[in-house]
């Protein structure tokens, strides 16, 4: 729950406490309320703004002794007696709730045409609080739409608070801001503004915007002053929102670039190779998380929503498999002949996808949404805080982490690093070197297969999905500068803020563009890359 | 100057050159004749030369200098997209009808660059100005920052790439995704007749054997010794005061007007352009046809060109299905197997894949 959102409520709440004193602070007079509903009009009006009181704020229980005297008095359905008064729908007292017949000769009390509209608000006020069914809330929100002038300030907000449909919520807080900005009363609708400004998004800009033409708008100075004031909040609040928004979708690209890179930089770094089928690995690790989840439908549907987290060693050890059938088959016996392993490894990415492509067919794969990739949260303005982006985001940070650990850390990364630097002295001291290749060929194809598990629950899989990264994946790499973790994490948060940046102002093309001139244009300076390896010139 | 491998070295290349020029010849003899070739395979004929010519212009810088490009499908649509719009404007000229990429677009006129481009002499010479610009500017960034081997080929290839998304946008005024097509005159003669497919093979055949002549000239001259001298250790040629980057630049400059020229014969005989010629697939397979005939040999890439697209053009037909699968096959083949591709095959000379003489024949891939 975010902040802002949370002090509106607040502000909400605060305004419907003031507003109805009479009505929090002291329990509920239940005998009162009822023997001013059997009163006259004035004496009804009172009982009708208790009531609303009651929507707004008062403790649950009162709210749901409250909900059927509306609509009994609408309907004609209270006889007020001398021992108070009746509910004939059911023959329960009206206060204590109680079964009783009703004494003397009942007199039903009459609505006035002025108390009969207030009412009905009222009525629709109770429901929208207390009803216990989606659908006749939403019906109680349709009367009180009808009348937004009328609707009780602090109620709507309250309502939105506490409701747990999502859909109807949005709709509450839409017709809310609508309320507040048509009430009567000019301090309501200032009030509402700040309000609304503090909430700032492309929607309420335009509400806002649409009151300069407001006759209140010339005539008053405050008002003025409160629209152009929120106009200028909602204004930098969207800025803020878009900046962030901005920077979030250019870390989760920048993730996957990253996951996409990161394989082909320590195999490019190792062997001098690059793996034209590394965008093929990429989507087989969708494909195999996809078949674990449809696994899991058969075998364990109770397990069905943790799929992306359980095919993680699947699609890891399953690529990584494929890896090293690769370099021991094919190009162990390439590594002076870098260039043949370019056709060598496209021959292979030709393959994978044309054999996918048979196998599974060319449609978009479908996949579950579990519940903790679902959705967001609004933060500001236009940004959304989505699940699924934070995901990819955690996802890479996780994998940047192993991966640095593996590298640095251990016996293997070691091994790794040494005939990066130097291969034949590397073999000298006992290194097994052909061994080190093999595995670390297995590591960067299995680093492809999570790759292509963090994309499935964001881009459509599909056997040509590879094609799509490969070239962004090479682009990261040839800046990155050969084999190193820290060069390929900035070179794709780089390439990947820049392309968002571009993209919205002249297009995704213009940003591929743009990228690739930087990127020719920065290998003049620093021909190696970003964090070229210390050493001599191959 | 090879004076004793004159015989040997040169007498594949000659018969080549003389079969493609008799071929040419024949086909213009026969021509309205009851033996004259079907249209069909007129057109393959005249189609497949134009791919020679392609190959020869990757195998002149991969085979001859060391350096692979997977971009080369650049340079061969820009001389088919200049052709075309030739084409285009010359059958508008004459026609009056308003090509279909116009409508799509809802323009009344052609955007302000097609001006001049009916007349043939400017196309021809926006398209050889064009190409040398960007290959020399492209070429002359790369080679001075000593950009070369697989990260010159990576940067090729994503060159190419952004050049199709480029391609593809509607908005270029160069027929976006749809491409241009609906020729239907060139150089004042009307276009699908059988005579003008016949005439159009002919002069690629004549244009493949010009270059073939021209390209061999090169290699086996002084200036090609350079260029084998800088793929086999360019340091040692700086040390000694050789210019390579001026070299490189040239060959790179000359390889991409070729590879120009094969996209102007190409256009006319296919009837169509599109970004898909300019798809890193495209440029990967010219590699694959210079990779299967033998890089560093000028008849291997012609040899090789003509054989994968003639098993393409029937397998498109017979089973579409199966031919990437078949493509992938030929490539580990050659690369595991025949390392100088069918050049290996001619001289009986089957290499062990691990084996220690396997160095000698890579050429210009002994440093990764």
């Amino acid at each position: 729950m975010n902040l802002t959102r949370l002090t509106a409520v607040l502000a909400g709440l605060l305004a419907a406490l003031l507003l109805a004193p009479s009505a929090r602070a002291q329990a509920l007079d239940r005998a009162g309320l009822i023997a001013n509903l059997c009163g006259n009009a004035s004496a009804m009006g009172e009982a009708a703004s208790v009531l609303t009181g009651l929507a707004m704020s008062g403790d649950a229980a009162d709210r749901a002794f409250a909900v059927p005297l509306a609509r009994a008095v609408i309907d004609r359905k209270l006889a007020c007696d001398d021992a108070g008064a009746v509910l004939t729908e059911n023959g329960l007292d009206a206060v204590t709730r109680q079964p009783r017949a009703a004494a003397g000769e009942p007199l039903t009390p009459v609505l006035s045409l002025k108390n009969r509209a207030t009412y009905e608000q009222v009525d629709a006020a109770l429901a929208l609080r207390a009803a216990p069914e989606a659908s006749q809330r939403a019906a109680a929100l349709k009367t009180l739409e009808r009348r937004p002038a009328l609707i009780p300030e602090g109620l709507l907000e309250a309502a939105a608070a506490a409701e747990p449909d999502a859909g109807l919520k949005g709709e509450i807080e839409t017709l809310a801001q609508t309320a507040a900005l048509t009430a009567a009363d000019p301090a309501a609708r200032i009030r509402a503004l700040a309000r609304i400004a503090d909430n700032p998004s492309r929607r309420a800009l335009t509400q806002v915007s649409a009151l300069t033409a407001d006759p209140a708008y010339a005539a008053s100075p405050e008002f003025r002053a409160a629209v152009d004031d929120a106009t200028v909040r909602i204004g930098r609040g969207i800025a803020v929102g878009d900046v962030l928004a901005t920077a979030y979708n250019g870390l989760s690209f920048a993730s996957i670039l990253f996951m996409a890179a990161i394989g082909l930089a320590i195999i490019f770094g190792l062997m001098g190779v690059i793996n034209l089928a590394q965008g093929e690995l990429i989507m087989i690790g969708a494909y195999v998380t996809w078949l674990v989840q449809q696994g899991l439908r058969v075998v364990a549907p109770s397990l069905l929503d943790w799929y992306l987290v359980l095919a993680i060693p699947v699609a890891f050890f399953v690529t990584a498999a494929i890896g090293i059938a690769l370099e021991a088959s094919l190009l162990r016996h390439l590594y002076k002949r870098p260039l043949m392993s370019l056709l060598a490894t496209w021959a292979v990415s030709l393959f994978l996808m044309n054999l996918v492509r048979v196998v599974f067919g060319t449609q978009n794969l479908q996949f579950e949404t579990p519940f903790y990739v679902t959705g967001g949260v609004p933060v500001i303005g236009d940004f959304i805080f989505t699940w699924n982006r934070m995901f990819a985001i955690l996802f890479a940070v996780v994998t940047l982490a192993l991966t640095w650990g593996l590298v640095r850390r251990t016996p293997f990364g070691l091994n790794i690093r040494a005939v990066t630097q130097n291969r034949d002295m590397a073999a000298c001291i006992g290194i097994p070197t052909r061994r080190v290749d093999m595995m670390a060929f297995g590591l960067g194809s299995g680093l492809a297969g999570l790759a292509g598990l963090a994309l499935s629950p964001i881009y459509s899989v599909n056997p040509q999905m590879g094609q799509n990264f490969i070239i962004d994946a090479f682009m990261v790499v040839v800046l990155g500068g050969v084999g190193t973790i820290a060069g390929t994490v900035v070179a794709a948060l780089g390439i990947g803020q820049i392309n968002v940046l571009i993209e919205p102002l002249w297009g995704a093309v213009a940003a591929k563009v743009i990228v690739l001139l930087m990127i020719i244009a920065f290998l003049q300076w620093r021909p190696e890359g970003l964090f070229a390896v210390k050493g001599r010139r191959k | 100057m090879n004076r004793f491998g004159l015989i040997t070295h040169t007498a594949p290349i000659v018969h080549l050159i003389t079969l493609i020029v008799l071929a040419a010849l024949l086909m213009a003899g026969l021509a309205g004749t009851e033996f004259a070739l079907s249209r069909y395979l007129a057109n393959a004929i005249g189609q497949l030369a134009a791919f020679a010519v392609l190959a020869i212009s990757l195998d002149l810088i991969w085979g001859y200098l060391g350096i692979l490009s997977l971009g080369h499908g650049l340079f061969f649509a820009l001389g088919g997209y200049l052709m075309a719009m030739y084409l285009l404007k010359h059958s508008f000229e004459i026609t009056g009808t308003v090509p279909d990429f116009l409508q799509f677009m809802g323009w009344k006129e052609f955007p302000f660059y097609w001006d001049g481009f009916e007349f043939f002499p400017y196309a021809l010479a926006a398209a050889v100005v064009m190409t040398t610009l960007i290959s020399g500017l492209f070429g002359y960034v790369s080679f001075r920052s000593r950009v070369g081997g697989v990260y010159f080929a990576i940067i090729t290839q994503a060159l190419v790439y952004v050049a199709m998304l480029l391609m593809f946008r509607n908005d270029t005024g160069f027929g976006g995704n749809n491409g241009m097509t609906g020729f239907t005159v060139l150089f004042g003669w009307p276009m699908g007749t059988s005579g003008m497919i016949t005439a159009l093979a002919v002069a690629s055949l004549l244009v493949l054997a010009g270059v073939l002549a021209g390209c061999n000239g090169l290699v086996k001259s002084r200036f090609g010794a350079l260029m084998l001298a800088t793929r086999d250790d360019e340091t040692r040629l700086r040390t000694m005061g050789y210019e390579t980057l001026r070299l490189k630049l040239i060959v790179w400059c000359l390889s991409a007007l070729i590879a120009m020229l094969a996209g102007m014969l190409y256009v006319p005989q296919v009837g169509i352009i599109n970004p898909r010629v300019l798809s890193p697939e495209l440029s990967l397979e010219i590699a694959v046809w210079v990779a299967i005939g033998g890089r560093g040999h000028l008849v291997g890439a012609v040899i090789g060109a003509l054989l994968v697209n003639a098993v393409k053009f029937w397998l498109s037909f017979a089973a579409p299905e199966i031919w990437p699968f078949i493509l992938s096959g030929l490539i580990v083949l050659v690369v595991l197997v025949f390392p100088n591709g069918l050049m290996d095959l001619a001289k009986f000379k089957l290499v062990r894949p691990m084996g220690p003489k396997r160095l000698a024949s890579d050429m210009g891939e002994a440093r990764p």
